[in-house]
């Protein structure tokens, strides 16, 4: 089986406002998988997920990020979004005066526009938001409300696996959704996640613990440092990191810089 | 003499005969010595400049130089348009055509109880000594020349009454429409709202353009408060790119009246907007909401005061200001808290949003405070749109220019969300969504 991979990201370097965070990345995704990035704070895992979604002061400075086969560096984030690149964010932003069913409406028929699909009406949009909503378990009355205005933490991190479920991209990025969620919230979203799971789309799952990993268990687990991934393996790769904390990983790089 | 003044002295006697007959008794004596006041009053003094305080943010010289051909309308004219669809759509009770009112009393026969609408022929029969006294109570020519040219000039006034306890099912609506005539206008419009003791309404004034061309616009609205009245004004602005509009609101609150205040102004020329708002009993509550969106050159100038003459009073401001192109903005607003106001509570913020290079916003709160038990609190803020929020929509497939659009209409959603009567919501929320539009359209 040598499909081409959905996601391609080769010896990618990059900068947050003018820094410089990644240092060589090389990583792949084909469909149908679940990678997992791990690292300590202030290992670039922030960095990759906003310069995968071409974040304004986020620098790609070397290597490539290929998807479909086509170079990602060069487009807006809309083009992106509509491509089918998708980033549940770690601190979803509140947006007063936008109502949430509105914002997740014109979102949707610009991804359907883009893939030459009509435009949903208000009452198809409707039927769509309602099937999606119970798969998170949200109440409707938070889609009358403005973007995350007033919304608490995990209501936050459900609305923007909601936008995912609704926009159904092909790779999704998933960063730190786990941070600041309780068990029950946790399992809500992480059922989200799951539901999104097929053959034809890929899944990057940035997180600090193992934790989210026992509700999203990845076929690959990759270990970030230093803005570089140093160690690679599966799913066991995430217990033994929770196991040996991330000093370790210090450990192994300091191996690596040795040979 | 400027141009302005010229065409004034042009005008007057044309003015003066085509004014609807008032029969004579004490309105008539009343409207006679309004206008030679008001006309002494103007030759008193003059335009203001802006040397003048109040003044300091306009460029007065558009109005100096501005020359009128004309005061006033046909009937044709005022017929005609009353069967505009725009003008249909917004249903008004009263219609204003270049300043005459040209809807018929006939077709106000459905009023809610406990209200009535006269012209002031009509009032003149009716209630002559009411109107007598509150017309020109709280506008004052002789020191505002701006109202001194409307007592002068205006040819007719809407007179609102609403009696004691009165509480309409539904809001008023006046229309001021400035005909497409081709040549240059002045119009003058009057509305005097009394609202007897514990009554509520709601009124709506807006002043548009029904196609383009060069002229002054005047409305001064009186609203007079009885005890524990509570009044809601929203007024709309709309006028077209090449018209001067003057609004000038004045407000006195009884004991315990209320009087909340909403001006929308999407209009593309220049603007000068003003409300004063007098608590002269205890337990008044002022609210003074405004939203302005200038492209182009408009001008917006926002000249707001709120007096508290008496104590246990409350007033909160909000102007919302959006700027783009080379538009200017100017926001004043004066609190002020006199020597027996005690326990005043006084809020006001003016968040503005600068979408260009070119755009400019004056913004000052003028705080003069007399008593020493007051809480006041006052906040202008000028900015750009939020780039995590235009990062956020963008991330979910949104181009960027309906991104944009979507935060400066979110923006102003805090003054609409002010409006609880749907259909004014309605009609205030389309108003905005088309001059939006209108923004879009323009940008490359």
């Amino acid at each position: 089986m040598s499909e081409a991979p959905l996601v391609s990201i080769k010896n990618l370097h990059a900068n947050a406002s003018d820094t410089p965070i990644l240092q060589g990345i090389d990583l792949e995704l084909r469909a149908g998988e679940v990678h997992a990035i791990m690292g300590p704070n202030g290992s670039g895992k922030s960095t990759l997920s906003n310069v995968l979604v071409g974040k304004p002061g986020y620098e790609v400075t070397q290597g490539e990020i290929r998807f479909r086969g086509e170079d990602l560096s060069e487009m807006d984030p809309e083009i992106r979004a509509r491509a089918g690149v998708f980033l549940a964010f770690q601190y979803p932003v509140e947006i007063p005066g936008v109502a949430n069913n509105y914002f997740l409406r014109t979102a949707v028929n610009a991804v359907r526009e883009h893939r030459g699909e009509e435009e949903l009406d208000a009452i198809d949009f409707l039927t769509l938001l309602k099937e999606k909503m119970k798969l998170v378990e949200m109440p409707e009355d938070m889609m009358s409300r403005a973007i995350n205005e007033g919304f608490s933490g995990g209501e936050k991190k459900r609305n923007e696996i909601l936008q995912m479920l609704l926009l159904e991209p092909s790779f999704c990025i998933l960063d730190e959704t786990d941070s600041g969620l309780d068990i029950d919230a946790l399992r809500i979203v992480a059922n989200g996640v799951n539901q999104m799971r097929s053959s034809d789309r890929a899944m990057l799952v940035i997180t600090h613990y193992q934790r989210l990993l026992d509700y999203i268990v990845p076929d690959h687990v990759h270990v970030l440092s230093g803005g570089r991934i140093v160690k690679s393996g599966d799913k066991s790769l995430a217990l033994e990191l929770e196991e040996k904390g991330y000093g370790w990983i210090e450990g192994i790089e300091e191996e690596g810089a040795a040979s | 003499m400027s141009a302005f003044v010229e065409s004034i002295d042009r005008a007057r006697q044309a003015i003066a005969a085509h004014r609807p007959d008032v029969p004579s008794g004490p309105l008539a004596t009343r409207l006679e010595a309004l206008r030679a006041d008001g006309f002494a009053g103007f030759e008193a003094q003059g335009l203001p400049t802006r040397r003048d305080e109040r003044w300091k943010g306009t460029n007065v010289s558009k109005i100096a130089d501005l020359a009128f051909e004309r005061v006033g309308v046909s009937d044709d004219v005022g017929n005609a348009l009353a069967n505009d669809p725009r003008v249909a759509a917004f249903e008004p009770d009263v219609l204003f055509v270049d300043g005459r009112m040209v809807q018929a009393s006939a077709a106000r026969t459905d009023l809610p109880e406990g209200i009535r609408i006269l012209s002031l022929a009509e009032a003149a029969t009716e209630i002559p000594d009411v109107v007598a006294a509150e017309l020109g109570g709280l506008a004052d020519a002789k020191v505002d020349p701006f109202v001194a040219l409307s007592d002068a000039l205006f040819e007719d006034a809407a007179v609102v009454v609403l009696a004691a306890k009165a509480h309409p099912a539904r809001p008023l609506r006046l229309l001021s429409v400035t005909s497409a005539s081709g040549n240059a206008s002045a119009h003058f419009s009057r509305l005097l709202f009394v609202a007897g003791e514990s009554s509520q309404g709601l009124v709506a004034f807006e002043s548009m353009s029904a196609g383009d061309g060069p002229g002054f616009t005047s409305l001064v609205s009186e609203f007079r408060l009885a005890t524990d009245a509570k009044i809601v004004s929203v007024e709309l602005q709309t006028e077209a790119a090449d018209r001067v509009h003057v609004s000038q609101t004045f407000a006195a609150l009884e004991r315990d009246a209320s009087f909340a205040s909403t001006v929308v102004s999407l209009s593309e020329g220049l603007v000068r907007s003003e409300i004063s708002v007098t608590m002269q009993a205890e337990g008044g509550s002022t609210w003074l909401n405004g939203f302005f969106l200038g492209r182009g050159d408009a001008h917006h100038d926002h000249f707001t005061t709120v007096d508290h003459a008496a104590p246990h009073c409350t007033s909160d401001e909000e102007y919302r200001g959006v700027l783009t192109d080379d538009a200017e903005g100017v926001f004043r607003g004066r609190v002020i808290v006199r020597p027996d106001a005690q326990k005043t509570d006084a809020r006001q913020s003016n968040p503005n949003l600068l979408l260009s290079e070119g755009a400019s916003i004056d913004t000052k709160p003028q705080l003069e405070i007399y008593a020493d038990d007051v809480k006041a609190s006052h906040g202008s803020t000028i900015g750009q749109l939020d780039d995590d929020a235009l990062f956020f929509l963008r991330a979910r497939g949104i181009d960027e220019e309906t991104a944009r659009l979507l935060l400066t209409r979110a923006f102003a959603q805090k003054i609409v969300d002010g409006l609880f009567e749907p259909g004014i919501r309605a009609l205030v929320s389309e108003r905005v969504d088309d001059a939006l539009a209108r923004l879009e359209e323009r940008s490359p």
